[in-house]
């Protein structure tokens, strides 16, 4: 095999290798980033719902807006 | 009289030459594909055009001072342009079929296949004595299966200028073709209820996970391959400003108007490459049936792939969508969609089949860093 093929099966197999361990780390990248984000939204509804007020001065707001809107 | 005879001699019939009246021909038939045939018109007609333009005798139009010769420094010989067009890319790409299912990044690393085989390919015909290419010029004639007519002509730029005419127009003929290229090899390779898989719809992505996306590509671009920076960095800028939401001037500039500009300058400057002297060889010949090679191989590779994928795993997916795996978006994504509705009138594969589609924009520019780094010095 001549010296120029032999480079260039070099060249193809560390070039075919990299794109699939570069992507291959891509999946767990993306995996992992959606994951996290996804941890993070949850929480953020979570303490949204822990943070909200009870319903009865909910109720109360409510009512004193439609009071107020009828004048 | 003498004067009558100068005028004579300063027409374009005296100067035209054979080979640059079968250029202007090959200009024209261009302009055909592209106006009467919808072949990727965008960089036909100004490739075709320019290729007229270099060719019209007595002037210098595509050397030396040149307006093409300018557009050509300016653009390609620095790869400017087709950074700024992959930058516009970005900005009109969505990852969201990509993110909701990541494996699918999978078909589009194995149909970059077809870029180093060709690769291989072409070093196989010079050492057998039929063409005399260097490794250089092979990568260059290989990335052409990447199916990315920026990123095949941003390595043709870097590593093979004397062959980007027709690396360009093979890259964009073959596009175009997509449609007439893929199918018979698609069906070749699958069985008719593999065909017919019907695939689970796509999750929702939220915005968050679109902002980091980009972020967390050019992250491990950086700390992996350097060499793709360039090309990935600038798609995945134009990627950050369509998804930020807080830019949406800049990303409407990116995709519309700045992507157009450049794409008329990109195509007449790769047309100033169409001179006789340099198309009319035996090499354009190579570089036109390598790349048809490299684009049924990358495609061959992708469905492969998701065959092989669904050995392993539990969640099935259609191996039709693995021939999106070669990139040029969103035709090929639309191919598999249309193949897949032939056999099952319910199963609806286009944003099933853009997720390996973008992967495979990805996998070719990675692919391109390397080729450049390695072939390049």
């Amino acid at each position: 095999m001549s010296d120029l093929m032999y480079e260039g099966l070099n060249l193809a197999l560390y070039g075919m290798g990299t794109v699939f361990l570069f992507l291959t780390l891509l999946v767990g990248a993306t995996v992992l980033m959606s994951a996290l984000i996804g941890l993070t939204e949850r929480g953020d509804n979570e303490s949204q719902q822990q943070t909200g007020l009870d319903p009865k001065i909910l109720a109360a707001i409510g009512a004193a807006i439609y009071q107020h809107r009828k004048r | 009289m003498e004067q009558l005879l100068e005028l004579w001699r300063g027409t374009g019939i005296h100067q035209l030459e054979l080979d640059q009246a079968v250029m202007l021909g090959i200009g024209l038939l261009l302009l055909y594909l592209a106006i009467a045939k919808g072949f990727e018109p965008l960089l036909l007609v100004p490739i075709g055009f320019g290729g007229i333009l270099s060719n019209i005798p007595g002037v210098d139009i595509a050397v030396g001072d040149g307006v093409l010769h300018q557009f050509y420094m300016m653009g390609i010989e620095t790869g400017v342009f087709p950074l700024l067009i992959f930058m516009g890319v970005g900005a009109l790409t969505d990852f969201g079929p990509l993110l909701a299912n990541p494996k699918t990044l999978f078909l589009g690393a194995a149909a970059q296949f077809g870029i180093f085989a060709t690769l291989l390919g072409a070093l196989a015909l010079t050492s057998a004595g039929v063409f005399d290419f260097n490794i250089a010029e092979a990568s260059a004639i290989g990335i052409i299966g990447g199916a990315d007519g920026p990123t095949a002509i941003y390595v043709a730029g870097k590593l093979a200028p004397h062959l980007l005419g027709a690396i360009a127009v093979a890259a964009y003929s073959y596009m175009a073709l997509v449609p007439l290229i893929q199918p018979p090899i698609m069906r070749l390779l699958t069985t008719k209820a593999e065909r017919q898989i019907e695939m689970r719809q796509l999750r929702e992505v939220s915005q968050r996970e679109k902002i980091f996306f980009p972020l967390t590509l050019l992250l491990l671009v950086a700390l992996m391959v350097p060499s793709a920076a360039p090309l990935l960095g600038m798609f995945c800028f134009g990627n950050l400003m369509r998804e930020c939401g807080v830019v949406d001037r800049l990303s409407d500039t990116t995709q519309n108007a700045l992507i157009n500009i450049v794409t008329i300058l990109l195509g007449l400057a790769v047309g100033s490459k169409l001179q006789a002297g340099q198309f009319l060889v035996m090499e354009t010949l190579g570089i036109l049936s390598l790349g048809m090679v490299a684009f049924c191989i990358g495609t061959a590779a992708g469905v492969i792939m998701a065959k092989l994928m669904n050995l392993v795993s539990k969640q099935k997916i259609n191996p039709l969508i693995g021939a999106a795996g070669v990139s040029a978006v969103p035709m090929a994504a639309r191919v598999a969609s249309r193949v897949g509705l032939e056999e099952n009138p319910h199963n609806f594969l286009l944003m099933h089949a853009m997720g390996p589609n973008v992967a495979g924009v990805i996998g070719s520019a990675v692919a391109a860093g390397i080729l450049i780094r390695f072939a390049g010095s």
